[in-house]
């Protein structure tokens, strides 16, 4: 396998990592309770998952079935065990997502996506706690493992914004970018997460181009369509050097040369381009991407404009969007 | 009908009981001791029957391993490539292997000599500190087989090396970089892999679950036989989940009259919330018969240090290396060993490095501020780095100590060269320290990763003499009778078992060590050599098998 390729019907895999306290638990309890996707979590401990007795079907001791097609699993029988549990159930989930330990790296679990072919990775989302973070990051005990942790994070979540005012939420994006200028920052209240970061919709699943609305005044919705193919290299590179403000990119491209689009997923900086999975009739010919980014999203004409030139020169066609 | 006395005769019998050190005779009745004593004091049980088999042998009280793991019975079905000779369960001593054309040597003799050209040949032991930098490759172990896979763990237990056959089989071929699997200059994996990756992918590559079948009824029978050989009539599982499965065969395998060693399992919950932990031990502890003990709880802090997971305190690795790793939040620390500590349960808390130590003494010290609790006996397991002052704080605390004293042979000239520098090597395992403040302590081997065998851990607190031969920090060396006391009675205070076993006092059980000589005889430099018959353990007589 190379880098950005995937196996037909591999399960994407999410890691989701931070310190104690940073709001790892309150996103996943969301997760589990809101989603429309078979989602399988795996947790380090029962006791902190916080779901309506309503909504599960069963629970085993290590296992809680949701109405709603999530299961939830313990890992105290050690995450590879458990992860290969998971993998050999009777019923494939449709996404699985890894809770690190809070002291824990979470790209140590995610090179599991990259390695087994059942799997590929879909991004590793660590979350911070605003108004901890600047005591943790200096702390002589624990500062390096929070550093660790966010050297290889896709996506970042800067939790707890509402306990910080603007300066000093200022300066914790300074010595974020400090640590890493690329680096993609989501500033949330309670941990909430627009679903579509995690797993975004096409918009060619509503067979239109209306977008639904997005409930976070700080993401943006973006949507590029276009009949002409892309250049594969000057897209990859492409796809390296997105603005960090671009934090969600899903859809199809065109690429030259090739009959049937690929499928193209990108979470934070990490992205997948699938040649195996076809697209539905609707986007045979065409290239048709959905992207979100905070506020700083750059203009759509802008964002139009380097896309379209990664496309292939001998194209005729016009774009459309 | 009066109940059967047996009294055995020694040499010598040292006793670990300052009231009466020495005797020459022990009365043994129901599996416990009656008295110990001379001659005329055995006057008194003119019925008991004699057992003079030990005439021309010193009886001690039988060892207490504070520190060892039930995978010292479990991984000698495969073989052994490690550095130093090794004596297996059935008291064979294999030699160790000093290059890695040694290692490739005897598993080329070990794949000639199976049967299924296919089948997954696997070894255990090998450690590169010791190659002057050299790592094994694949194309080392390719010199192996070529035709099946061939899998070493090595002595940490944590990084496997691997032939090129598996890496083929199980679909890693360099193309993807991962931290698990290095590459070399070549850009296909250099040989080695780890971590959660390793086990995942050797699993669903080979269908082979790496280290988790081997715990089974005869790893327990051998472990119990390696207790034997070495003396030992009480030893720790100092880490266990201890789900049913595992639970049945130790309470089958301790039921039974021929299982010749008590066993004292820790219990270890990654993740579980503290009531949860609280739960579990006290149904176990609702368990506990003559030979199978729950009580403890493990908490693990770091990693190790020649691992490079420890975490240390300024100014950190000798070599430069990052500080290592917290395996649990310094804030969780403090909340688990409050919860615990309040509802009186018995900590073992493993802390590799100075930094980690720091946080558990913090955490006890916050936990008894909370919850007053006099003899708790929390022990600090490894407890390797502890500075003077560290060392200061246990005993205020009344904290216990198990010190690695088997590290400063095995890895000692990697700690003065490598890890710590001179003078903190020469501090690490500071049992002299422990000794002159009065804090209990006890001295443990951590099998399999070390061998198991007291009387050579005694040594290495005694002589503190690293496998090239410096003596590292003689400030520290323990007199032998301090050490003998240490590998006896002083672990099984840490284990809360000093009322039942390690001394020969009326009322404990009948667990005794059988020397052929006496240890605080023989010159010191000596003691690791002095040979052990076999073991007394509630009265029944265990031989040492040999080879």
């Amino acid at each position: 396998m190379t880098p950005g390729m995937t196996t037909s019907d591999s399960i994407p895999l999410t890691v989701i990592g931070g310190f104690l306290g940073a709001g790892k638990t309150t996103f996943l309890n969301q997760l589990l309770r809101q989603s429309t996707r078979r989602y399988t979590v795996l947790v380090n401990d029962f006791g902190a998952v916080n779901i309506d007795a309503a909504l599960v079907t069963s629970h085993d001791g290590s296992t809680i079935n949701l109405a709603n097609g999530c299961v939830c699993c313990t890992m105290a029988d050690g995450l590879a065990e458990t992860l290969l549990r998971v993998l050999d159930a009777p019923v494939r989930p449709e996404h699985i997502v890894i809770e690190a330990s809070g002291v824990g790296d979470p790209w140590q679990i995610a090179e599991v996506a990259l390695t087994e072919p059942d799997l590929h990775l879909a991004a590793v989302i660590v979350l911070a706690d605003a108004e901890q973070f600047p005591l943790q990051i200096d702390d002589p005990y624990i500062g390096d493992t929070v550093r660790r942790q966010i050297m290889r994070a896709d996506l970042l979540l800067l939790n707890k914004t509402d306990l910080v005012d603007t300066r000093h939420l200022a300066l914790i994006r300074e010595r974020l970018l400090g640590l890493r200028p690329a680096l993609r920052i989501i500033e949330t209240v309670r941990a909430i997460l627009p679903a579509e970061v995690l797993d975004a919709d096409l918009p060619v699943k509503r067979a239109g181009t209306d977008l639904p609305p997005v409930h976070d005044h700080a993401i943006r919705r973006w949507l590029y369509r276009s009949r002409r193919p892309f250049d594969h290299a000057a897209l990859q590179a492409l796809l390296d050097a997105l603005p960090p403000s671009l934090l969600r990119l899903k859809g199809w491209c065109c690429i030259a040369g090739e009959t049937t689009p690929r499928l193209l997923q990108m979470t934070g900086a990490r992205w997948t381009l699938s040649s195996d999975m076809p697209p539905p009739a609707l986007v045979r010919a065409e290239t048709l991407l959905v992207g979100l980014g905070s506020a700083a999203l750059p203009d759509d004409g802008r964002l139009a404009a380097l896309f379209d030139a990664a496309c292939a020169p001998d194209a005729d066609n016009q774009a459309v969007a | 009908m009066a109940p059967s006395t047996t009294i055995f005769s020694a040499r010598k019998i040292i006793t670990m009981n300052p009231a009466l050190p020495t005797a020459t005779h022990v009365a043994v009745r129901d599996g416990r001791i009656l008295a110990a004593g001379n001659a005329d004091d055995m006057s008194f049980w003119p019925d008991a029957v004699e057992d003079n088999r030990f005439a021309d042998k010193i009886l001690m009280p039988g060892f207490v391993e504070g520190h060892s793991h039930i995978m010292e019975g479990g991984i000698w079905p495969y073989t052994y490539v490690g550095y130093f000779d090794r004596i297996s369960p059935e008291g064979v001593r294999v030699p160790g292997l000093k290059s890695i054309d040694e290692v490739v040597e005897r598993l080329r003799a070990v794949s000639d000599a199976m049967d299924d050209p296919n089948e997954l040949l696997f070894a255990w032991g090998f450690d590169p500190i010791y190659f002057d930098g050299r790592r094994m490759t694949r194309h080392d172990l390719d010199r192996v087989s070529t035709t099946r896979p061939v899998v070493i763990i090595h002595a940490s237990f944590h990084i496997m090396n691997l032939n090129s056959f598996t890496f083929e089989k199980i679909g890693l071929d360099g193309s993807t970089k991962i931290d698990g699997v290095p590459c070399g200059e070549d850009g296909r994996p250099s040989g080695e892999m780890q971590g959660v990756v390793a086990r995942v992918r050797l699993f669903r590559g080979l269908n082979w679950h790496a280290l988790q079948t081997m715990v089974d009824a005869a790893a327990v029978q051998r472990y119990g036989r390696s207790a034997t050989i070495s003396g030992v009539t009480t030893i720790t599982d100092l880490h266990n989940e201890m789900p049913d499965e595992n639970l049945t065969l130790y309470r089958d395998a301790t039921a039974s009259e021929d299982y010749p060693v008590r066993l004292v399992p820790a219990l270890s919950r990654v993740g579980s919330g503290s009531d949860a932990i609280i739960d579990r031990i006290r149904e176990l502890q609702g368990m506990n018969t003559d030979k199978l003990h729950f009580g403890l709880v493990k908490l693990v802090v770091d990693g190790s240090i020649q691992g490079f997971t420890a975490r240390l305190s300024w100014p950190g690795y000798h070599n430069g290396a990052d500080n290592g790793l917290w395996y649990i939040a310094p804030t969780e620390l403090g909340e688990i060993v409050t919860a615990l500590h309040a509802a009186r349960v018995h900590m073992h808390i493993h802390t590799n490095g100075n930094e980690a130590t720091e946080l558990a003494i913090n955490a006890i010290e916050a936990a008894q501020l909370a919850h007053y609790w006099a003899d708790h006996r929390h022990t600090l397991q490894h407890c390797q780095m502890a500075s003077p002052a560290q060392f200061r704080r246990i005993k205020a605390l009344g904290i216990c100590v198990n010190l690695f004293s088997n590290h400063l042979y095995y890895w000692g000239d990697q700690h003065y060269a490598l890890t710590m520098g001179p003078e903190r090597a020469a501090r690490m395992n500071a049992a002299g320290t422990a000794q002159r403040l009065g804090i209990p302590f006890s001295l443990h081997s951590d099998a399999p990763v070390t061998p198991l065998g007291p009387l050579f851990t005694a040594w290495c607190a005694v002589n503190r003499q690293t496998a090239s031969g410096r003596v590292l920090g003689p400030e520290e060396r323990l007199p032998v009778a301090d050490a003998l006391s240490a590998i006896t009675i002083g672990a099984a205070y840490t284990l809360r078992m000093d009322h039942l076993v390690g001394s020969i006092e009326t009322g404990k059980y009948a667990d005794f060590v059988v020397l052929e000589q006496d240890p605080l005889a023989v010159d010191p430099a000596a003691l690791k050599d002095v040979p052990v018959w076999g073991t007394i353990c509630g009265g029944r007589v265990f031989q040492a098998p040999k080879g």
